[in-house]
């Protein structure tokens, strides 16, 4: 054989295999290796939507109090990024952001991605980009800016680093401000950056977070806080509470916890219950505010009016317990009308309405228990979520039958103790002790903000009016209640002209078990309303005070009520009757 | 010699038309690599840089091509074989010099000095020293074979051991480039077998050589890392990242399927695929082009190898027969070399594809040598030549003579 020709053969044998090979390689093992492809180069990313802001009222219009920042992440990658460089960067453009000790970060060994700063604003992330040091990313992120600071922390909430909303408005209505996240599939390089090659790339856009308008209005919140805070100070509590809202409708228009923290550092906060919202999440005992409850069941029952009467002896006897009014001077001993009771806040007024509903006036009966649980529980919805669009604790109204020592337990409920009901559920039951008699779902939640500017009320929302009380009722709470504040008017704090009415409240606080008669503890509440004299109320105020190991009498309370009642006149410019 | 006539045109085509298609490759790819260069080290690359840099290639090697193939005479070439050697050893003794030395002229990677370091150029002499191996070669086989000393030990056997051993040595141990001492191998048993040695001797040296390279390999950890990493990936073992070169070679390969996804849509050549633009450049095109596509590549070469064989066949002169086939063997060996390594057949040696592969050196010096084959194919005669034995050697070189004699 010629040595060409072995030359010859050898380039079709050489060329031979490969041919077999490439044709195994390519189209038997084709699918194969397509699907292996597919595993290394494809990359599913969730596309995060924006979350949606959260407005208040000023005036009519919607002004944002929650707001969103683009803010970067800065990464590197220490096998190529240099270390005093990126240093020196951060330390000119992004001191107070950095998150990570860049010695240690160097000395972990093959690492190739590192967060070493976070939250770092726009500008100062353009100024470190264009250091131009070489892999330096930076990732977008977004982060909750509040322009009004600490305003109404408690029941906005705040964004965890998570992005998920924790507490407050943020937390009931994360779904809504959440939006829907959106899904990148697609073919990327080896540093994992999309490519637009292939056909099977999908993208689902994400669905924005909705903005929120919130009902409450943003000068009187701020108002309101103020003169709180001015309250906190110049008293023996540390904190307050305070729930505005229009009776009518149910509209809350001011929701303060205080002291307030800053959200946007929310993880400074020493102790976690800062973040409750004491207004719809604690269960409390308003106490004698609750007496309007109990004497507009009996009124309404048609057993009693302002003018009965029956005998004080300072106390009651039940179940063997000895249940005494705070106020025992000697000229209420004897008889006494319930509006006079009332007026004194006196416990055992508000027990006699109790047997008025069982028709027995000397005891408690069954008949009397149920009457009452039928009021508290079915008609005010006492111990029941409201409806409201915030996070909502239920808290509890005893069984009238069930369990030991139905009467005392059912004597102390008249007078609101031996309950758990939060503070927006006993003013909604309270606005509608003064409304005509209307129980309304209350709301904090004006609806969405759309792109046109309109306000779309959020969808599937149950909402409950239902009148439980008649207007006759009604009206004579108001004056019952219009009543309690006479000597304020008096005295001068109520401006003539306006129909300002209300209830005190000084709760025992229960320690290790039984109620401190020591009276060391109290939590001082103050329901009232407000309104132009000889028309329907336009507002609603609640106020709880308290101070761990304070006792705070509903003076305190009180006062700060009458500062609030000016104030919300000012504000509303509420005209007194001609 | 022949009468001038035109010159081999399928080679020239496949050369030409092989040359085009890297550029368009490059083209397609060069973005590609310039993001994944600049993203993972930081370099600064334009997204054309690349293919101009091809384009630069390219101009090059054409103008060493029309030198081998119009300008320089192969008859002035034949005379300065030896010097041509001598200078292309010694460009390879200075480089190893200057790298030990830890000269900045000489530049390394990856602890390899290959390559000279002139500014804004960089010149690998392996890529020299295989041209002037073949010109020598032919030379040496040519004037051993008028003494009549082929097959003698003294005046044969020992000067081509100590050429071919050295040129070895500089490159597989001091350069560290075992896909260049691949290519030599190929040259020199290549002219070898069509010089007329003796098939004894030959195959005895076949197998000496062998059994060299088998133990070069197993006593060195490096070499036999790269064999384990081939058997891993044949026999579909654990991913490691010894396995990842040929892993991803063969990924882009397999998913390229009958046709291929075209051109601009290869996913392996945007960071997977290491040296995608050189060694891999065949891979890439598999994903590119498809079976059908790389079956037309495979078939350019093997009709380019074939044309080569035939102008030797029909080559007269024993020094030009021999030059054809010594660039014959140098073109099949990275050929076949390189598509086998990308297709798992053999291990990763680290050689180029000619003419297609980003990279200067190798090409203007292939192209160099295809152009000396082209020039020497104006000069074959109609008739097979039967001279290439050692047997026929004096017969028909008569008939040679006279058959020019009657032509002219």
């Amino acid at each position: 054989m010629s040595r060409i020709n072995i030359l010859k053969k050898t380039v079709f044998v050489a060329l031979a295999i490969i041919a077999v090979r490439l044709f195994f390689i390519q189209i038997v093992e084709h699918d194969m290796w397509v699907a292996k492809a597919n595993e290394k180069h494809t990359i599913l990313e969730t596309i995060s939507p924006k979350r949606g802001e959260i407005y208040m009222m000023d005036g009519n219009e919607p002004v944002a109090v929650v707001l969103n920042q683009t803010v970067y992440s800065v990464v590197i990658d220490p096998a190529v990024t240099s270390k005093e460089d990126i240093k020196k960067a951060l330390e000119t453009h992004a001191k107070k952001y950095i998150t990570a000790n860049l010695d240690e970060v160097y000395n972990i060994e093959g690492l190739r991605y590192y967060i070493v700063a976070k939250n770092v604003p726009y500008t100062n992330a353009v100024a470190i980009a264009e250091e131009g040091i070489s892999s330096v990313w930076l990732k977008e992120g977004n982060a909750r800016v509040y322009p009004e600071g600490e305003m109404a922390s408690g029941m906005l909430g705040f964004v965890n680093a998570d992005g998920l909303g924790q507490y407050g408005t943020e937390g009931s209505l994360n779904k809504i401000l959440t939006g829907k996240e959106g899904t990148l599939k697609t073919i990327a390089d080896v540093n994992k950056v999309a490519l637009s090659i292939g056909s099977d790339n999908i993208k689902i856009p994400a669905e924005d977070g909705k903005n929120i308008v919130l009902s409450v209005d943003r000068n009187l919140e701020k108002g309101i806080e103020e003169r709180a805070i001015n309250a906190i100070n110049n008293t023996a509590a540390d904190h307050a509470a305070v729930l505005v809202m229009d009776p009518n409708t149910g509209v809350v228009l001011a929701m303060a916890n205080l002291p307030n923290y800053d959200p946007a550092n929310y993880g400074h906060v020493k102790d976690a219950s800062a973040y409750i919202n004491q207004v719809t999440e604690v269960p409390y005992e308003p106490a004698s505010i609750c007496k309007s409850f109990t004497y507009s069941a009996a009124i309404n029952e048609g057993k009693m009016n302002g003018a009965t009467t029956y005998f004080n002896r300072h106390f009651e006897v039940v179940d063997d317990w000895k249940i005494w009014n705070a106020e025992t001077r000697s000229s209420l001993y004897g008889e006494i009308s319930m509006m006079d009771a009332l007026y004194w806040s006196l416990n055992t007024g508000s027990i006699h309405a109790l047997k008025l509903l069982g028709d027995n006036p000397d005891e408690i009966n069954q008949k009397g228990r149920e009457k009452l649980y039928d009021y508290y529980h079915n008609k005010f919805r006492l111990g029941r979520a409201t409806g409201i669009e915030l996070i909502e604790a239920e808290g509890y109204i005893e069984d009238p039958n069930e369990g030991w020592g139905r009467n005392s337990t059912y004597a102390n409920m008249t007078f609101g103790q031996n309950l758990g009901i939060t503070m927006i559920q006993t003013a909604t039951a309270f606005s509608a002790v003064i409304n005509g008699g209307y129980w309304r779902t209350p709301s904090i939640v004006k609806g969405t903000l759309e792109k046109n500017g309109e306000i779309k009320p959020l969808e599937n929302r149950e909402t409950v009016e239902e009148q439980i009380l008649s207007s006759e009722t009604s009206s004579i709470m108001r004056d019952l209640l219009i009543n309690n504040r006479s000597w304020k008017v008096r005295n001068g704090t109520d401006r003539p002209g306006y129909s300002i009415g209300g209830k005190t409240g000084t709760a025992q606080v229960i320690v290790n078990g039984s109620y401190d008669n020591e009276m060391n503890n109290l939590i001082g509440s103050y329901m009232g309303f407000i309104g132009t004299a000889g028309e329907m109320p336009s507002y609603v105020v609640m106020i709880k005070m308290w101070g761990e190991g304070q006792a705070i009498g509903s003076g305190d309370a009180m006062d700060l009520f009458d500062s609030l009642s000016r104030y919300i006149i000012d504000y509303y410019k509420i005209k007194p009757k001609a | 010699m022949n009468r001038k006539h035109k010159s081999d045109f399928g080679i020239l085509f496949a050369t030409i038309g092989l040359m085009v298609l890297g550029l368009i490759v490059i083209y397609a790819i060069g973005p590609m690599r310039a993001n994944v260069l600049n993203s993972t080290y930081g370099t600064n690359y334009g997204a054309n840089d690349f293919f101009f840099g091809q384009l630069r290639s390219v101009f090059l090697s054409l103008v060493a091509f029309v030198l081998a193939f119009k300008v320089i005479p192969y008859d002035l070439i034949k005379k300065l074989a030896k010097p041509i050697m001598i200078v292309a050893i010694l460009a390879s003794v200075l480089l190893w010099i200057l790298a030990e030395s830890g000269s900045s002229l000489a530049k390394c990677e990856l602890g390899e000095c290959r390559w000279y370091n002139l500014g804004p150029v960089s010149f690998q002499p392996a890529e020299l020293l295989k041209v002037a191996l073949v010109i020598y070669l032919a030379d040496f086989l040519t004037r051993k074979k008028e003494e009549g000393s082929i097959g003698k030990f003294k005046e044969f056997w020992l000067p081509l051991i100590i050429v071919c051993g050295l040129s070895l040595g500089l490159v597989v141990v001091a350069q560290g480039d075992l896909g260049t001492g691949v290519a030599l191998m190929a040259i020199i048993f290549g002219t070898l077998l069509a010089s007329g040695v003796p098939m004894k001797q030959y195959l005895i040296m076949l197998a000496i050589v062998l059994v060299v390279a088998v133990g070069a390999i197993a006593t060195s950890s490096h070499r036999m890392q790269r064999i384990y990493a081939w058997l891993d990936t044949i026999s579909g073992a654990a991913s490691s990242d010894s396995t990842y070169h040929i892993e991803n070679a063969m990924l882009a390969i397999g998913t390229g399927g009958l046709f291929g996804a075209g051109i601009g849509n290869s996913v392996q050549a945007t960071g997977y695929l290491p040296e995608s633009i050189n060694d891999s450049v065949f891979a890439i095109m598999g994903e590119t082009f498809g079976f059908v596509g790389l079956f037309i590549v495979i078939a350019v070469f093997g009709a380019m190898l074939l044309r080569m064989l035939k102008v030797a066949e029909h080559t007269s002169g024993q020094n030009e027969r021999l030059l054809i086939v010594g660039v014959f063997s140098w073109t099949l060996a990275q050929v076949a070399v390189n598509i086998m390594a990308m297709t798992g057949l053999v291990p990763v040696t680290g050689i180029t594809l000619p003419l297609l592969s980003y990279g200067g050196t190798s090409m203007i010096f292939i192209s160099f040598a295809i152009g000396l084959v082209l020039q020497l194919s104006c000069y074959t005669s109609r008739e097979v030549v039967k001279n290439e034995d050692i047997s026929s050697r004096r017969g028909v070189g008569r008939t040679h003579y006279s058959s020019r004699r009657r032509r002219s």
